[in-house]
């Protein structure tokens, strides 16, 4: 997430001003807010000659530390443009401030000057002021405070990350696809795209209607395969170039034959016709076994009934009966 | 050799039950799972949302509209080769579905192929599991439509997981075989071994029968009402707990309880259908009465706890009324004309559920908030259930099983026989 620009950079376009404004914030006390400017207890400003010059925005951020602090405090920071960076770090702790030293470093060499030291009460402030111009610049920044243990609080500058997909993305042969990055609330410089033959990063040229790059968007790219191949499945990987630095995400594309689907696909319909054989089988079957059972039942009411007539009426009585069971 | 006149209650009844379960799961869970395959769509078509979803509303539309055919072939032919039929044609979109190069082949597909085939099995089912049952026939209703509630549940996470792993065609060229089940399904149906009635009149004859039947209109005209409140909150629900400042997340979770409830009140309501003496319809009246109730308090309750127990309310209730909607018919129309009668039924009250959920949607973009759009569709509820009031049968103290042998013989439109209580209305 991008920080927000300090209060100083918003309001104070010329210097004088804002040596005026460091003036009346002298007296309020600091906050640890991320993205406000610290009101800090520095009276002499130096500023170096390139930022007078140039009109690139400030970008102002702020660490606090205590003694008691077990873990390094981390920042992240992210960059596309060129800024005037304006970092504080706060130490609060109950000892001598003068037995504290205090360092900046970038990466891992030593930084040895444009930063400043003060102390109010019973905490110790230090500010570094840079201008990160391309990707020399970018990094991570920290700054230490070396009582009997050190604190540390380090600033991390990265470009903007691309999103793309993190599922590799299917299709079939013959078909057309579109593969997406998207960056949040960046403008990169240029995008591109490039496909990788075992180990090697290829890019993708706009070949014969079979490759097309576009973005309805500044923060993204899509590229788009139609009629693919087999061997177009593999990594691709985007590319942004921002003036401060470069990022690329990767994403998987899988091509399918139709028989890799057709398979189940057959094999459930060949179920489903079994299962149907089965049903209108037994259906037949048991309805064979009635038929045969009630021809049987009907022939020996048939042949009682001709027993019955020619025994006359005493029987009345029986073949009352007899229907009666046989209409149940 | 003397046949049944009573419906058998059970036997093979029960398998038909378990054919009616798979295939209501088929035919919507399907279409109510469809929204996965949505954004597969939209990604692959870059077409706007709105046009994607005339997808699901294409099918929906033809397999309600389709229902009157589905059972006026099923007087003719018996349900089962037309239920098998329907299961071919459902499947056929679907493969077809599969090869598609525009949105208009989907619609074409899955729209209007898929959605006749669907028409072709859902009402002829319904009908021929009321010929089996009349004691313990709600109980085999709310069974049956439970189909619905579990493949909801299970289709969604599934059809996810095809998509993952075969994209959207191959995942429709699977979905196809599954739907081909459907033909499995309607093997099942054998056609009870009732007496046959010789002069059935053919189903225009039914179908002119029908429409002069009184009680038979009233309760499409209920039916109608109660469909068109019924839908909203499935719609709207989620729309209004974000418009009480609910997350995402709990409010699919509250739709989820809804529907879980649903579930427990379709067994439990076929269940006290039978158990209890009386006509069925007091019992509708009653969870409708108490859905529409519960509907128009859900504008009134703010706490969590409030909105939780009125889903659980609603969710039983709306479930509850289901199976018994369809329990209420053969009792109505009578066994024989029950295909042509669900059929048109289900034609007339899709129009409520076409018309309910945009007026919903109406009166929230012209008033501001859902409390209009509840207040609106739990009215539609209650006028349906006084409509019910107005039906035959209504306070007396005895039910009327539809295995009279009278209700045989009255198809025939020529033959004027007067019976106690429906006699007055037969042409």
């Amino acid at each position: 997430m991008r920080a927000l620009p300090g209060l100083l950079a918003a309001r104070a376009p010329t210097p004088r001003l804002l040596l005026l404004l460091q003036c009346l914030l002298a007296t309020a006390r600091p906050s640890s807010a991320d993205g406000s400017a610290p009101d800090l207890p520095f009276t002499s400003l130096p500023l170096r000659e390139e930022m007078m010059a140039n009109n690139f925005s400030w970008e102002s951020h702020n660490i606090s530390l205590t003694e008691h602090s077990s873990m390094p405090v981390e920042k992240n920071i992210t960059l596309e443009r060129p800024s005037n960076v304006n970092l504080t770090c706060q130490f609060t702790t109950s000892g001598d401030l003068n037995a504290v030293n205090v360092t900046w470093k970038k990466d891992s060499e030593q930084l040895e000057n444009n930063y400043l030291v003060s102390a109010t009460g019973s905490t110790l402030y230090t500010q570094y002021r840079f201008t990160i111009i391309n990707s020399k610049q970018m990094g991570s920044y920290s700054c230490f405070f070396r009582e009997e243990k050190e604190q540390r609080g380090t600033f991390n500058f990265k470009v903007p990350e691309l999103h793309g997909k993190n599922k590799p993305l299917i299709s079939y042969v013959g078909d057309s696809t579109v593969l997406t990055c998207k960056c949040q609330n960046c403008f990169p410089l240029n995008w591109t795209w490039y496909s990788t033959n075992g180990s090697i990063k290829v890019p993708v040229g706009v070949q014969m209607n079979k490759y097309v790059i576009n973005g309805t968007y500044a923060n993204e790219t899509k590229l788009k395969i139609t009629q693919l191949l087999e061997e177009d499945g593999g990594s691709y990987w985007c590319h942004a170039l921002f003036q401060v630095g470069e990022s690329e995400e990767h994403i998987e594309l899988v091509v399918l034959s139709y028989l890799v689907p057709l398979k189940p696909f057959l094999a459930i319909v060949a179920e489903v016709v079994l299962l149907v054989a089965a049903i209108l089988l037994c259906e037949k079957y048991t309805q064979k076994e009635k038929k045969h059972s009630d021809e049987g039942k009907e022939f020996e009411q048939t042949e009682q009934l001709k027993s019955d007539d020619s025994n006359g009426i005493e029987n009345n009585v029986p073949r009352h009966r007899k229907n009666e069971s046989l209409g149940q | 050799m003397a046949r049944r006149t009573e419906p058998p209650d059970g036997g093979w009844g029960w398998v038909v039950v378990l054919s009616a379960f798979f295939q209501s799961a088929l035919v919507f869970g399907v279409l109510r799972s469809f929204g996965v395959f949505f954004v597969e769509f939209v990604a692959a078509f870059g077409e706007q949302a709105a046009r994607v979803s005339w997808i699901a509303s294409i099918g929906i539309a033809v397999q309600q509209f389709g229902s009157p055919v589905g059972s006026a072939l099923s007087t003719k032919f018996g349900p089962r080769p037309v239920v098998m039929t329907g299961g071919i044609l459902a499947a056929l979109g679907m493969l077809l579905a599969s090869f598609a190069t525009s949105l208009t082949h989907l619609y074409l597909s899955i729209g209007l192929l898929s959605g006749s085939g669907w028409a072709l099995t859902f009402a002829p089912t319904l009908a021929c599991l009321s010929c089996y049952f009349s004691r313990r026939r709600s109980l085999a209703t709310g069974l049956a439509l439970t189909g619905v509630g579990l493949s909801s549940f299970a289709f969604a996470p599934f059809f996810q997981w095809l998509l993952s792993h075969y994209a959207w065609r191959g995942s429709l060229l699977l979905v196809s075989a599954l739907s081909l089940h459907l033909v499995a399904c309607g093997a099942l149906l054998r056609p009870p071994s009732l007496a046959e009635d010789p002069a059935v009149g053919g189903p225009r004859a039914q179908l002119t029968s029908l429409l002069h039947h009184g009680p038979f209109l009233r309760y499409t005209v209920a039916l109608t009402l109660i469909n068109t409140g019924y839908f909203i909150p499935y719609l709207h629900l989620v729309a209004h707990l974000q418009d009480l400042d609910w997350d995402p997340l709990p409010a699919a979770f509250l739709l989820s309880v809804a529907a879980i409830s649903d579930l427990v009140g379709r067994v439990v309501s076929g269940w006290l259908g039978d158990a209890v003496p009386g006509p069925v319809t007091r019992l509708l009246m009653l969870w409708t009465t108490l859905t529409g109730v519960s509907l128009a308090l859900f504008p009134v309750a703010r706490a969590p706890t409030a909105l939780v127990a009125l889903a659980v309310a609603y969710g039983f209730t709306s479930g509850a009324l289901a199976p018994l909607a369809f329990s209420v018919l053969p009792e109505l129309v009578g066994t024989k004309r029950i295909y042509c009668g669900l059929g048109l039924l289900q034609m007339i009250e899709s129009i409520g559920g076409l018309l309910g959920p945009p007026l919903s949607g109406y009166l929230r973009d012209v008033t501001g908030n859902y409390t209009a759009s509840f207040v609106v569709a739990g009215a539609f509820l209650l006028s349906g259930s006084g409509i019910l009031l107005t039906l035959p049968d209504f306070f007396s103290c005895f039910s009327t099983t539809t295995s009279r042998p009278q209700d045989l013989v009255t198809e025939a439109p020529d033959i004027k026989v007067s019976l106690p209580k429906e006699g007055l209305e037969e042409d």
